[in-house]
Protein backbone atom coordinates (compact mmCIF):
# COMPACT_ATOMS: atom_id res chain seq x y z
CA UNK A 1 0.00 0.00 0.00
CA UNK A 2 2.76 2.35 -0.93
CA UNK A 3 0.66 4.06 -3.55
CA UNK A 4 -0.94 7.37 -2.84
CA UNK A 5 -4.28 6.62 -4.41
CA UNK A 6 -5.74 6.98 -0.95
CA UNK A 7 -6.89 10.42 -2.02
CA UNK A 8 -10.63 10.67 -1.46
CA UNK A 9 -12.56 10.60 -4.65
CA UNK A 10 -10.31 8.02 -6.24
CA UNK A 11 -12.22 6.64 -9.18
CA UNK A 12 -13.26 3.17 -8.21
CA UNK A 13 -11.51 1.10 -10.80
CA UNK A 14 -11.85 -2.07 -8.84
CA UNK A 15 -15.55 -2.52 -9.19
CA UNK A 16 -15.07 -5.73 -10.98
CA UNK A 17 -15.81 -5.54 -14.65
CA UNK A 18 -13.70 -5.65 -17.67
CA UNK A 19 -11.49 -8.73 -17.90
CA UNK A 20 -12.65 -10.56 -20.94
CA UNK A 21 -10.84 -13.82 -21.48
CA UNK A 22 -12.82 -14.70 -24.58
CA UNK A 23 -11.43 -11.80 -26.62
CA UNK A 24 -7.71 -11.31 -26.95
CA UNK A 25 -6.68 -8.05 -25.43
CA UNK A 26 -3.91 -5.62 -26.32
CA UNK A 27 -1.93 -5.67 -23.06
CA UNK A 28 -2.01 -9.48 -22.88
CA UNK A 29 -0.97 -9.97 -26.52
CA UNK A 30 1.99 -7.64 -26.02
CA UNK A 31 2.84 -9.55 -22.87
CA UNK A 32 2.87 -12.74 -24.94
CA UNK A 33 5.16 -11.28 -27.60
CA UNK A 34 7.46 -10.05 -24.87
CA UNK A 35 7.76 -13.56 -23.46
CA UNK A 36 5.62 -12.78 -20.41
CA UNK A 37 3.36 -15.21 -18.57
CA UNK A 38 0.28 -12.99 -18.16
CA UNK A 39 -1.63 -14.06 -21.23
CA UNK A 40 -4.40 -16.47 -22.05
CA UNK A 41 -4.92 -19.03 -24.81
CA UNK A 42 -6.98 -16.60 -26.88
CA UNK A 43 -4.16 -14.03 -26.75
CA UNK A 44 -1.52 -16.59 -27.71
CA UNK A 45 -3.59 -17.69 -30.70
CA UNK A 46 -4.03 -14.18 -32.03
CA UNK A 47 -0.40 -13.39 -31.18
CA UNK A 48 0.85 -16.42 -33.13
CA UNK A 49 -1.36 -15.67 -36.09
CA UNK A 50 -0.11 -12.09 -36.29
CA UNK A 51 3.46 -13.29 -35.96
CA UNK A 52 2.91 -15.52 -38.99
CA UNK A 53 1.77 -12.51 -41.00
CA UNK A 54 4.37 -10.16 -39.57
CA UNK A 55 7.37 -12.10 -38.23
CA UNK A 56 8.93 -8.80 -37.17
CA UNK A 57 6.28 -8.22 -34.49
CA UNK A 58 8.18 -9.88 -31.65
CA UNK A 59 11.18 -7.73 -32.40
CA UNK A 60 8.91 -4.67 -32.52
CA UNK A 61 7.51 -5.54 -29.11
CA UNK A 62 11.02 -5.87 -27.67
CA UNK A 63 12.27 -2.71 -29.37
CA UNK A 64 9.26 -0.85 -28.01
CA UNK A 65 10.40 -1.64 -24.46
CA UNK A 66 14.03 -0.78 -25.26
CA UNK A 67 12.83 2.54 -26.72
CA UNK A 68 10.92 3.18 -23.50
CA UNK A 69 14.13 2.55 -21.57
CA UNK A 70 16.24 4.92 -23.68
CA UNK A 71 13.56 7.63 -23.75
CA UNK A 72 12.94 7.58 -20.01
CA UNK A 73 16.68 7.50 -19.26
CA UNK A 74 17.11 10.53 -21.53
CA UNK A 75 14.18 12.36 -19.93
CA UNK A 76 15.21 11.67 -16.34
CA UNK A 77 18.91 12.11 -17.15
CA UNK A 78 19.84 14.72 -19.74
CA UNK A 79 16.45 16.49 -19.65
CA UNK A 80 16.23 16.45 -15.84
CA UNK A 81 12.53 15.49 -15.75
CA UNK A 82 11.20 14.27 -12.40
CA UNK A 83 7.49 13.84 -13.22
CA UNK A 84 6.11 11.28 -15.66
CA UNK A 85 2.64 10.67 -17.02
CA UNK A 86 2.70 7.18 -18.55
CA UNK A 87 -0.41 6.71 -20.68
CA UNK A 88 -1.02 3.12 -21.74
CA UNK A 89 0.98 1.33 -19.09
CA UNK A 90 0.47 -2.26 -20.20
CA UNK A 91 1.19 -5.30 -18.07
CA UNK A 92 4.37 -5.07 -15.97
CA UNK A 93 7.52 -6.34 -17.63
CA UNK A 94 11.24 -6.00 -16.90
CA UNK A 95 11.94 -2.25 -17.09
CA UNK A 96 8.85 -0.23 -16.42
CA UNK A 97 8.81 3.57 -16.54
CA UNK A 98 9.19 4.16 -12.80
CA UNK A 99 12.01 1.66 -12.50
CA UNK A 100 14.01 3.29 -15.28
CA UNK A 101 13.27 6.82 -14.06
CA UNK A 102 13.89 6.10 -10.39
CA UNK A 103 17.19 4.40 -11.18
CA UNK A 104 18.30 7.77 -12.53
CA UNK A 105 16.59 9.80 -9.79
CA UNK A 106 14.80 7.93 -6.98
CA UNK A 107 12.54 10.92 -6.25
CA UNK A 108 10.75 10.70 -9.62
CA UNK A 109 6.95 10.73 -9.54
CA UNK A 110 5.13 8.54 -12.02
CA UNK A 111 1.42 8.37 -12.76
CA UNK A 112 0.46 5.22 -14.62
CA UNK A 113 -2.69 5.50 -16.72
CA UNK A 114 -4.56 2.64 -18.35
CA UNK A 115 -8.15 1.78 -19.14
CA UNK A 116 -7.70 -1.97 -18.60
CA UNK A 117 -8.65 -3.02 -15.04
CA UNK A 118 -6.27 -5.99 -15.23
CA UNK A 119 -3.38 -3.66 -16.01
CA UNK A 120 -4.38 -1.34 -13.17
CA UNK A 121 -4.53 -4.20 -10.64
CA UNK A 122 -1.06 -5.37 -11.71
CA UNK A 123 0.35 -1.86 -11.65
CA UNK A 124 -0.93 -1.17 -8.12
CA UNK A 125 0.58 -4.41 -6.86
CA UNK A 126 3.82 -4.63 -8.79
CA UNK A 127 4.79 -1.14 -10.01
CA UNK A 128 5.53 0.32 -6.62
CA UNK A 129 7.70 3.32 -5.96
CA UNK A 130 11.00 3.87 -4.22
CA UNK A 131 10.50 5.39 -0.75
CA UNK A 132 11.81 8.72 -2.12
CA UNK A 133 9.44 8.87 -5.09
CA UNK A 134 5.78 8.28 -5.80
CA UNK A 135 3.79 6.06 -8.11
CA UNK A 136 0.08 6.57 -8.61
CA UNK A 137 -2.41 4.70 -10.75
CA UNK A 138 -5.22 6.15 -12.77
CA UNK A 139 -8.05 4.26 -14.37
CA UNK A 140 -8.84 6.51 -17.29
CA UNK A 141 -9.28 6.41 -21.02
CA UNK A 142 -7.06 8.33 -23.37
CA UNK A 143 -10.16 9.35 -25.33
CA UNK A 144 -10.95 11.51 -22.30
CA UNK A 145 -7.76 13.55 -21.76
CA UNK A 146 -9.59 15.86 -19.34
CA UNK A 147 -10.00 13.06 -16.83
CA UNK A 148 -6.33 12.12 -17.20
CA UNK A 149 -5.25 15.69 -16.47
CA UNK A 150 -7.61 15.93 -13.49
CA UNK A 151 -6.50 12.56 -12.09
CA UNK A 152 -2.79 13.19 -12.62
CA UNK A 153 -3.17 16.44 -10.68
CA UNK A 154 -3.48 14.38 -7.49
CA UNK A 155 0.19 13.50 -7.76
CA UNK A 156 1.93 15.70 -10.32
CA UNK A 157 2.73 19.38 -9.94
CA UNK A 158 1.57 21.08 -13.14
CA UNK A 159 3.79 24.04 -12.29
CA UNK A 160 6.86 21.93 -13.09
CA UNK A 161 7.84 20.11 -16.28
CA UNK A 162 6.19 16.77 -16.92
CA UNK A 163 7.03 14.09 -19.48
CA UNK A 164 4.03 12.47 -21.15
CA UNK A 165 4.81 9.06 -22.59
CA UNK A 166 2.34 7.53 -25.05
CA UNK A 167 4.21 4.46 -26.19
CA UNK A 168 2.29 2.15 -28.45
CA UNK A 169 -1.09 3.64 -27.53
CA UNK A 170 -2.01 6.43 -29.95
CA UNK A 171 -2.51 3.86 -32.68
CA UNK A 172 -5.69 2.89 -30.82
CA UNK A 173 -7.19 6.28 -31.71
CA UNK A 174 -8.46 5.64 -35.21
CA UNK A 175 -9.36 9.19 -36.18
CA UNK A 176 -6.52 11.59 -37.00
CA UNK A 177 -8.32 14.70 -35.78
CA UNK A 178 -9.24 13.06 -32.51
CA UNK A 179 -5.69 11.77 -32.00
CA UNK A 180 -4.29 15.27 -32.59
CA UNK A 181 -6.91 16.80 -30.30
CA UNK A 182 -6.00 14.37 -27.49
CA UNK A 183 -2.30 15.15 -27.74
CA UNK A 184 -2.96 18.92 -27.98
CA UNK A 185 -5.15 18.87 -24.90
CA UNK A 186 -2.56 16.97 -22.87
CA UNK A 187 0.38 19.10 -23.99
CA UNK A 188 -1.59 22.32 -23.40
CA UNK A 189 -2.08 21.36 -19.76
CA UNK A 190 1.69 20.99 -19.25
CA UNK A 191 4.05 23.86 -18.44
CA UNK A 192 6.91 25.01 -20.62
CA UNK A 193 9.86 22.60 -20.53
CA UNK A 194 7.58 19.54 -20.58
CA UNK A 195 8.10 16.66 -22.98
CA UNK A 196 6.02 14.33 -25.12
CA UNK A 197 7.31 10.90 -26.21
CA UNK A 198 5.40 8.58 -28.50
CA UNK A 199 5.76 5.71 -30.91
CA UNK A 200 3.39 4.25 -33.42
CA UNK A 201 3.11 1.53 -36.10
CA UNK A 202 3.87 2.62 -39.67
CA UNK A 203 4.00 0.96 -43.08
CA UNK A 204 7.50 2.27 -43.86
CA UNK A 205 9.37 -1.01 -43.57
CA UNK A 206 7.04 -3.97 -43.86
CA UNK A 207 4.27 -2.25 -45.85
CA UNK A 208 1.39 -4.53 -46.71
CA UNK A 209 2.41 -7.09 -44.10
CA UNK A 210 1.84 -4.56 -41.35
CA UNK A 211 -1.43 -3.41 -42.91
CA UNK A 212 -2.70 -6.99 -43.09
CA UNK A 213 -1.60 -7.71 -39.52
CA UNK A 214 -3.47 -4.64 -38.26
CA UNK A 215 -6.56 -5.69 -40.18
CA UNK A 216 -6.38 -9.07 -38.51
CA UNK A 217 -5.84 -7.44 -35.11
CA UNK A 218 -8.94 -5.33 -35.65
CA UNK A 219 -10.97 -8.44 -36.36
CA UNK A 220 -9.83 -10.48 -33.34
CA UNK A 221 -8.06 -8.18 -30.92
CA UNK A 222 -9.19 -5.34 -28.72
CA UNK A 223 -9.09 -2.35 -28.89
CA UNK A 224 -8.74 -1.71 -32.64
CA UNK A 225 -5.80 0.22 -34.06
CA UNK A 226 -4.41 1.89 -37.15
CA UNK A 227 -1.08 2.76 -38.77
CA UNK A 228 0.13 6.30 -39.53
CA UNK A 229 2.86 7.87 -41.63
CA UNK A 230 5.96 9.47 -40.10
CA UNK A 231 4.62 12.85 -41.31
CA UNK A 232 1.43 12.28 -39.39
CA UNK A 233 3.51 11.46 -36.33
CA UNK A 234 5.53 14.67 -36.74
CA UNK A 235 2.25 16.60 -36.68
CA UNK A 236 1.64 15.36 -33.12
CA UNK A 237 4.65 17.47 -32.13
CA UNK A 238 3.29 20.71 -33.68
CA UNK A 239 4.40 23.66 -31.58
CA UNK A 240 7.12 21.60 -29.90
CA UNK A 241 10.85 21.26 -30.55
CA UNK A 242 11.71 17.77 -31.72
CA UNK A 243 14.64 16.30 -29.85
CA UNK A 244 17.38 14.92 -32.15
CA UNK A 245 17.14 12.74 -34.24
CA UNK A 246 13.44 13.60 -34.70
CA UNK A 247 10.79 11.05 -35.67
CA UNK A 248 12.62 7.90 -36.77
CA UNK A 249 12.37 4.14 -36.54
CA UNK A 250 12.58 3.62 -32.78
CA UNK A 251 15.64 1.42 -33.24
CA UNK A 252 17.45 4.53 -34.50
CA UNK A 253 16.36 6.86 -31.73
CA UNK A 254 19.56 7.40 -29.78
CA UNK A 255 20.62 3.73 -29.97
CA UNK A 256 23.23 2.33 -27.62
CA UNK A 257 26.61 2.24 -29.29
CA UNK A 258 27.09 -1.05 -31.13
CA UNK A 259 29.85 -2.45 -33.26
CA UNK A 260 27.49 -3.36 -36.08
CA UNK A 261 26.70 0.14 -37.34
CA UNK A 262 23.26 1.68 -37.66
CA UNK A 263 20.43 -0.55 -36.38
CA UNK A 264 17.90 -1.88 -38.89
CA UNK A 265 14.67 0.03 -39.21
CA UNK A 266 11.44 -1.45 -37.92
CA UNK A 267 7.83 -0.42 -38.42
CA UNK A 268 7.55 1.40 -35.13
CA UNK A 269 8.43 5.06 -35.52
CA UNK A 270 8.65 7.51 -32.69
CA UNK A 271 10.20 10.60 -31.24
CA UNK A 272 10.42 13.00 -28.34
CA UNK A 273 9.40 16.67 -28.35
CA UNK A 274 9.97 19.50 -25.88
CA UNK A 275 7.38 22.17 -25.21
CA UNK A 276 9.14 25.52 -25.51
CA UNK B 1 25.48 -23.53 -20.82
CA UNK B 2 27.95 -21.46 -18.85
CA UNK B 3 25.35 -18.83 -18.06
CA UNK B 4 22.96 -21.54 -16.88
CA UNK B 5 25.64 -22.72 -14.50
CA UNK B 6 26.13 -19.27 -13.11
CA UNK B 7 22.42 -18.63 -12.74
CA UNK B 8 21.96 -22.09 -11.30
CA UNK B 9 24.64 -21.34 -8.74
CA UNK B 10 22.93 -18.15 -7.67
CA UNK B 11 19.61 -19.90 -7.40
CA UNK B 12 20.93 -22.76 -5.31
CA UNK B 13 22.90 -20.53 -2.96
CA UNK B 14 20.04 -18.27 -2.19
CA UNK B 15 16.94 -20.26 -2.65
CA UNK B 16 17.35 -23.99 -2.14
CA UNK B 17 16.97 -26.86 -4.55
CA UNK B 18 13.53 -26.37 -6.02
CA UNK B 19 14.17 -24.25 -9.04
CA UNK B 20 17.34 -26.10 -10.12
CA UNK B 21 15.26 -29.27 -9.85
CA UNK B 22 12.59 -27.80 -12.09
CA UNK B 23 15.18 -26.55 -14.56
CA UNK B 24 16.84 -29.96 -14.79
CA UNK B 25 13.39 -31.51 -15.29
CA UNK B 26 12.36 -29.05 -17.98
CA UNK B 27 15.58 -29.59 -19.91
CA UNK B 28 15.38 -33.37 -19.66
CA UNK B 29 11.84 -33.18 -20.98
CA UNK B 30 12.89 -30.91 -23.83
CA UNK B 31 15.83 -33.13 -24.85
CA UNK B 32 13.72 -36.30 -24.69
CA UNK B 33 11.00 -34.83 -26.89
CA UNK B 34 13.55 -33.51 -29.36
CA UNK B 35 15.12 -36.96 -29.61
CA UNK B 36 11.69 -38.55 -30.19
CA UNK B 37 12.10 -40.93 -27.25
CA UNK B 38 9.07 -42.12 -25.27
CA UNK B 39 8.93 -42.01 -21.45
CA UNK B 40 8.92 -45.83 -21.49
CA UNK B 41 12.14 -46.01 -23.48
CA UNK B 42 13.76 -43.47 -21.16
CA UNK B 43 12.57 -45.40 -18.11
CA UNK B 44 14.02 -48.63 -19.49
CA UNK B 45 17.40 -46.97 -19.97
CA UNK B 46 17.72 -46.06 -16.29
CA UNK B 47 15.88 -49.13 -14.96
CA UNK B 48 13.04 -47.02 -13.61
CA UNK B 49 9.33 -46.65 -14.11
CA UNK B 50 7.58 -44.43 -16.60
CA UNK B 51 6.15 -42.41 -13.71
CA UNK B 52 9.66 -41.83 -12.34
CA UNK B 53 10.57 -40.18 -15.65
CA UNK B 54 7.49 -38.02 -15.38
CA UNK B 55 8.32 -37.04 -11.78
CA UNK B 56 11.88 -36.22 -12.81
CA UNK B 57 10.71 -34.07 -15.69
CA UNK B 58 8.31 -32.25 -13.38
CA UNK B 59 11.14 -31.54 -10.96
CA UNK B 60 9.45 -33.39 -8.12
CA UNK B 61 12.24 -35.78 -7.13
CA UNK B 62 15.92 -35.80 -6.35
CA UNK B 63 18.10 -36.86 -9.27
CA UNK B 64 20.88 -39.40 -9.39
CA UNK B 65 23.73 -37.88 -11.34
CA UNK B 66 24.21 -41.18 -13.14
CA UNK B 67 20.56 -41.21 -14.27
CA UNK B 68 20.90 -37.72 -15.70
CA UNK B 69 24.08 -38.53 -17.65
CA UNK B 70 22.63 -41.83 -18.93
CA UNK B 71 19.52 -40.04 -20.14
CA UNK B 72 21.57 -37.34 -21.84
CA UNK B 73 23.52 -40.04 -23.69
CA UNK B 74 20.27 -41.71 -24.73
CA UNK B 75 18.96 -38.37 -25.98
CA UNK B 76 22.10 -37.87 -28.07
CA UNK B 77 23.38 -34.92 -26.05
CA UNK B 78 27.13 -35.26 -26.44
CA UNK B 79 28.06 -31.60 -26.21
CA UNK B 80 30.31 -31.44 -23.14
CA UNK B 81 29.38 -27.96 -21.83
CA UNK B 82 25.69 -28.84 -22.01
CA UNK B 83 26.25 -32.10 -20.18
CA UNK B 84 28.41 -30.65 -17.44
CA UNK B 85 26.05 -27.72 -17.05
CA UNK B 86 23.17 -30.03 -16.39
CA UNK B 87 25.26 -32.10 -13.99
CA UNK B 88 26.10 -28.97 -12.01
CA UNK B 89 22.42 -28.08 -11.87
CA UNK B 90 21.68 -31.62 -10.73
CA UNK B 91 24.10 -31.26 -7.82
CA UNK B 92 22.45 -27.99 -6.84
CA UNK B 93 19.07 -29.66 -7.14
CA UNK B 94 20.18 -32.17 -4.51
CA UNK B 95 21.38 -29.64 -1.96
CA UNK B 96 18.90 -29.44 0.92
CA UNK B 97 17.20 -26.14 1.76
CA UNK B 98 17.26 -24.50 5.20
CA UNK B 99 13.93 -26.08 6.01
CA UNK B 100 15.25 -29.64 5.82
CA UNK B 101 15.86 -29.69 9.59
CA UNK B 102 12.11 -29.43 10.11
CA UNK B 103 11.62 -32.60 8.06
CA UNK B 104 10.13 -34.56 10.97
CA UNK B 105 7.18 -32.20 11.40
CA UNK B 106 6.70 -31.40 7.78
CA UNK B 107 4.98 -33.42 5.13
CA UNK B 108 6.94 -33.82 1.90
CA UNK B 109 4.38 -31.80 0.01
CA UNK B 110 4.83 -28.85 2.31
CA UNK B 111 8.60 -29.10 2.03
CA UNK B 112 8.23 -28.79 -1.75
CA UNK B 113 6.02 -25.76 -1.24
CA UNK B 114 8.61 -24.01 0.91
CA UNK B 115 11.18 -24.58 -1.80
CA UNK B 116 8.93 -23.03 -4.39
CA UNK B 117 8.02 -20.13 -2.14
CA UNK B 118 11.71 -19.38 -1.53
CA UNK B 119 12.42 -19.46 -5.23
CA UNK B 120 9.44 -17.45 -6.46
CA UNK B 121 9.69 -13.92 -7.80
CA UNK B 122 5.96 -13.23 -7.39
CA UNK B 123 3.66 -15.00 -4.94
CA UNK B 124 -0.05 -14.38 -5.49
CA UNK B 125 -2.44 -15.77 -2.92
CA UNK B 126 -6.14 -15.83 -2.28
CA UNK B 127 -7.03 -16.48 1.36
CA UNK B 128 -10.56 -17.35 2.34
CA UNK B 129 -10.14 -18.55 5.91
CA UNK B 130 -6.90 -17.38 7.50
CA UNK B 131 -4.38 -14.62 7.14
CA UNK B 132 -1.53 -15.88 4.94
CA UNK B 133 1.33 -17.64 6.76
CA UNK B 134 3.84 -15.03 5.62
CA UNK B 135 1.91 -12.30 7.44
CA UNK B 136 0.96 -14.10 10.66
CA UNK B 137 1.95 -12.86 14.11
CA UNK B 138 3.42 -15.44 16.46
CA UNK B 139 0.20 -15.61 18.53
CA UNK B 140 -2.01 -15.95 15.49
CA UNK B 141 0.30 -18.63 14.03
CA UNK B 142 0.13 -20.49 17.33
CA UNK B 143 -3.67 -20.33 17.38
CA UNK B 144 -3.89 -21.60 13.79
CA UNK B 145 -1.39 -24.38 14.54
CA UNK B 146 -3.36 -25.46 17.62
CA UNK B 147 -6.51 -25.66 15.51
CA UNK B 148 -4.83 -28.16 13.22
CA UNK B 149 -2.88 -30.19 15.81
CA UNK B 150 -5.10 -30.46 18.85
CA UNK B 151 -3.22 -33.39 20.38
CA UNK B 152 0.36 -32.40 19.56
CA UNK B 153 2.83 -31.92 22.46
CA UNK B 154 3.81 -28.37 23.36
CA UNK B 155 7.34 -28.60 21.97
CA UNK B 156 6.04 -29.77 18.60
CA UNK B 157 3.66 -26.81 18.50
CA UNK B 158 6.61 -24.54 19.30
CA UNK B 159 8.63 -25.96 16.44
CA UNK B 160 5.73 -25.64 14.03
CA UNK B 161 5.27 -22.02 15.01
CA UNK B 162 8.99 -21.36 14.72
CA UNK B 163 9.02 -22.89 11.23
CA UNK B 164 6.21 -20.58 10.22
CA UNK B 165 7.99 -17.53 11.58
CA UNK B 166 11.28 -18.56 10.00
CA UNK B 167 9.48 -18.66 6.67
CA UNK B 168 8.75 -14.96 7.08
CA UNK B 169 12.46 -14.16 6.75
CA UNK B 170 11.62 -14.23 3.07
CA UNK B 171 9.93 -10.85 3.41
CA UNK B 172 12.93 -9.14 4.96
CA UNK B 173 15.66 -10.78 2.88
CA UNK B 174 17.90 -9.00 0.40
CA UNK B 175 15.82 -9.81 -2.70
CA UNK B 176 12.31 -10.50 -1.44
CA UNK B 177 9.62 -11.74 -3.82
CA UNK B 178 6.58 -9.60 -4.56
CA UNK B 179 3.81 -10.98 -2.37
CA UNK B 180 0.36 -10.06 -3.66
CA UNK B 181 -2.35 -11.33 -1.39
CA UNK B 182 -6.10 -11.09 -1.87
CA UNK B 183 -7.92 -11.83 1.34
CA UNK B 184 -11.59 -12.38 1.98
CA UNK B 185 -13.22 -10.22 4.64
CA UNK B 186 -14.25 -13.44 6.39
CA UNK B 187 -10.61 -14.26 7.16
CA UNK B 188 -10.25 -10.84 8.82
CA UNK B 189 -13.47 -11.13 10.85
CA UNK B 190 -12.81 -14.62 12.25
CA UNK B 191 -11.19 -13.97 15.66
CA UNK B 192 -8.58 -16.73 15.56
CA UNK B 193 -6.95 -16.86 19.01
CA UNK B 194 -9.46 -14.35 20.42
CA UNK B 195 -10.11 -10.65 19.83
CA UNK B 196 -6.78 -9.41 21.21
CA UNK B 197 -4.72 -11.78 19.05
CA UNK B 198 -6.84 -10.88 16.05
CA UNK B 199 -6.47 -7.18 16.64
CA UNK B 200 -2.70 -7.49 16.80
CA UNK B 201 -2.87 -9.56 13.62
CA UNK B 202 -4.81 -6.80 11.85
CA UNK B 203 -2.19 -4.28 13.02
CA UNK B 204 0.47 -6.51 11.52
CA UNK B 205 -1.39 -6.64 8.22
CA UNK B 206 -1.51 -2.86 7.96
CA UNK B 207 2.18 -2.69 8.82
CA UNK B 208 3.31 -5.38 6.40
CA UNK B 209 1.22 -3.87 3.59
CA UNK B 210 3.42 -0.76 3.78
CA UNK B 211 6.35 -2.81 2.49
CA UNK B 212 7.05 -2.00 -1.11
CA UNK B 213 6.98 -5.63 -2.18
CA UNK B 214 3.79 -6.54 -0.32
CA UNK B 215 0.30 -5.88 -1.63
CA UNK B 216 -2.85 -6.68 0.31
CA UNK B 217 -6.30 -6.42 -1.20
CA UNK B 218 -9.48 -7.16 0.73
CA UNK B 219 -12.58 -8.63 -0.88
CA UNK B 220 -15.35 -7.21 1.34
CA UNK B 221 -18.60 -9.05 2.00
CA UNK B 222 -20.33 -6.35 -0.02
CA UNK B 223 -18.61 -7.73 -3.10
CA UNK B 224 -19.77 -11.24 -2.44
CA UNK B 225 -20.19 -14.07 -4.88
CA UNK B 226 -16.64 -13.68 -6.08
CA UNK B 227 -14.81 -15.82 -8.54
CA UNK B 228 -13.00 -18.27 -6.25
CA UNK B 229 -15.87 -20.47 -5.19
CA UNK B 230 -13.33 -23.25 -4.67
CA UNK B 231 -11.33 -21.75 -1.81
CA UNK B 232 -7.83 -20.53 -1.04
CA UNK B 233 -5.01 -21.00 -3.53
CA UNK B 234 -1.58 -19.68 -4.41
CA UNK B 235 0.07 -18.96 -7.74
CA UNK B 236 3.86 -18.87 -7.78
CA UNK B 237 5.80 -17.15 -10.51
CA UNK B 238 9.51 -17.61 -11.10
CA UNK B 239 11.97 -15.18 -12.64
CA UNK B 240 13.28 -17.73 -15.12
CA UNK B 241 11.30 -17.38 -18.37
CA UNK B 242 11.33 -21.13 -19.00
CA UNK B 243 9.87 -22.09 -15.62
CA UNK B 244 6.07 -22.07 -15.74
CA UNK B 245 3.80 -20.61 -13.08
CA UNK B 246 2.79 -23.15 -10.46
CA UNK B 247 -0.61 -23.27 -8.77
CA UNK B 248 -0.55 -24.61 -5.23
CA UNK B 249 -3.67 -25.97 -3.56
CA UNK B 250 -3.35 -27.14 0.02
CA UNK B 251 -5.61 -29.92 1.19
CA UNK B 252 -5.98 -31.60 4.57
CA UNK B 253 -3.36 -34.28 4.12
CA UNK B 254 -1.70 -33.37 0.87
CA UNK B 255 -1.26 -30.63 -1.66
CA UNK B 256 -1.79 -30.26 -5.35
CA UNK B 257 0.67 -28.60 -7.71
CA UNK B 258 -0.59 -27.61 -11.12
CA UNK B 259 1.71 -26.36 -13.83
CA UNK B 260 -0.11 -27.39 -17.01
CA UNK B 261 -0.84 -24.33 -19.03
CA UNK B 262 -4.65 -24.91 -19.14
CA UNK B 263 -4.84 -25.34 -15.36
CA UNK B 264 -2.61 -22.37 -14.64
CA UNK B 265 -4.58 -20.21 -17.09
CA UNK B 266 -7.79 -21.08 -15.33
CA UNK B 267 -6.52 -20.27 -11.84
CA UNK B 268 -4.77 -17.16 -13.09
CA UNK B 269 -8.04 -16.00 -14.60
CA UNK B 270 -9.76 -16.45 -11.25
CA UNK B 271 -6.93 -14.70 -9.43
CA UNK B 272 -7.11 -11.81 -11.87
CA UNK B 273 -10.85 -11.54 -11.37
CA UNK B 274 -10.36 -11.49 -7.61
CA UNK B 275 -7.68 -8.80 -7.87
CA UNK B 276 -9.89 -6.54 -9.94
CA UNK B 277 -12.97 -7.23 -7.81
CA UNK B 278 -11.21 -6.58 -4.52
CA UNK B 279 -10.67 -3.15 -2.97
CA UNK B 280 -7.51 -1.44 -4.21
CA UNK B 281 -4.46 -1.69 -1.93
CA UNK B 282 -5.08 1.83 -0.61
CA UNK B 283 -8.78 1.18 -0.02
CA UNK B 284 -7.88 -2.10 1.66
CA UNK B 285 -5.52 -0.36 4.09
CA UNK B 286 -8.32 2.01 5.05
CA UNK B 287 -10.72 -0.90 5.38
CA UNK B 288 -8.46 -2.81 7.79
CA UNK B 289 -7.63 0.35 9.73
CA UNK B 290 -11.35 1.01 10.19
CA UNK B 291 -11.88 -2.57 11.32
CA UNK B 292 -9.21 -2.08 13.99
CA UNK B 293 -10.79 1.19 15.10
CA UNK B 294 -14.21 -0.44 15.38
CA UNK B 295 -13.06 -3.36 17.52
Amino acid sequence: MTDVSSTPGEPDAAAGTGIDTTVSHSARIWDYWLGGKDNYQVDREVGDRIEEMLPDIVRQAREDRLFLGRVVRYLAGEAGIRQFLDIGTGLPTADNTHQVAQRVAPECKIVYVDNDPLVLAHARALLTSTPEGVTDYLHADMHDPGSIIAGAGRTLDFGRPIAITMLGVLWHVMDNDEANAIVDRLVQAMPSGSYLALNHPTLEVTGEKMATAIQYWNQYGKPPGTHRTPDELIRFFDGMDLVEPGVVSITRWRPEATSSGEPEEIDQFGGVGRKP
Amino acid sequence: MSTDQRDGGRIADVQGPTVPRMLVGIQLHRFREAAGITPDQAAYEIRASRSKISRMENGLVRFKERDVTDLLTLYGITDEPTRSGLVTLTRQANTPGWWSKYGDIMADWFESYLGLEMAASVIRTFELQFVHGLFQTEDYARAVTLLGHTSAPADEIDRRVSLRLKRQDLLTGAAPPQVWSVIDEGALRRPVGGPAVMRAQLDRLVEVARLRHVTIQVVPFSRGGHAAAGGSFTVLRFGEPEVPDVVYLEQLTSALYLDKREDVDHYMEVMNHLSTEALTPAQSARFVTEMIRDT
